[in-house]
């Protein structure tokens, strides 16, 4: 694989756009924002990337896992429609 | 009185009367522990993320109220016995609530679900739909990156 400049990439200033925003609170029935935080396979993205805050990821985290358990998002696979 | 907040899940095959009947046995056991409920909602029929018992669609219960523990485990010793009950999920949202907030959510459900009928989708949705789409496009970048180098 190409050496690719990884840390620099990742390591650049990005502010929690939930300590920012100050939206409504993430909420596990609410799939549809849920999916902008899960790849296309379902997994959660990673913090580094996002850029949220611990706080606000281990919410969403939880969130995501809720979902998971009652259906509205799957563990693993392509989200259909 | 702890506020709690329940999804579950029936299998598509029931009839109106029979979803009608588990709802009700479900609202019985909260009143007979001197419970309230704040909100009931039928999301309807959804189409499952995965098959649970080999099935692909389910009809979605939502339920919140306050009640005491012991009707919260007698509500789900009753859905694991039901087979007609596919999924679960009991959240504990406040660990002591008032008379007076329970009124004061019992209300603030009712105007939300007005809110609901009125428009199509959520209020919620609406308002992050612009932010969401742009946000999208940028994290499916970067997933994309981050699955290469896996």
């Amino acid at each position: 694989m190409a050496a690719r400049p990884q840390k620099k990439l990742f390591s650049r200033k990005k502010v929690c756009r939930f300590c920012a925003d100050k939206e409504l609170h993430l909420d596990y029935k609410d799939a549809k924002t849920l999916r902008n935080f899960v790849t296309e396979r379902g997994k959660i993205i990673p913090r580094r990337i996002l850029g949220t805050c611990a706080t606000h990821q281990r919410q969403l985290c939880s969130a995501i896992k809720k979902a998971r358990q009652i259906a509205l998002l799957p563990y693993s696979g392509t989200i259909q429609g | 009185m702890r506020r709690y907040e329940q999804i579950y899940i029936l299998r598509p095959s029931l009839s109106e009367d029979e979803i009608n009947d588990i709802v009700e046995n479900t609202n019985q056991i909260i009143q007979g522990e001197n419970g309230s409920i704040i909100s009931n909602d039928k999301w309807g029929m959804k189409r499952l993320a995965y098959p649970i018992k080999k099935e692909l669609q389910g009809y979605y219960v939502f339920c919140d109220f306050a009640s005491t523990p012991a009707a919260v485990s007698e509500m789900e010793r009753k859905f694991r016995i039901d087979d007609s009950v596919l999924k679960y999920l009991t959240v504990k949202i406040a660990d002591s609530i008032t008379e007076e907030g329970i009124s004061a959510a019992q209300t603030e459900a009712e105007s939300k679900a007005k809110i609901f009928d009125d428009e199509t989708g959520s209020a919620e949705n609406e308002a992050e739909s612009p932010d969401s789409m742009e946000t999208k496009e940028a994290i499916t970048v970067q997933a994309d990156t981050v699955e290469d180098s896996e």
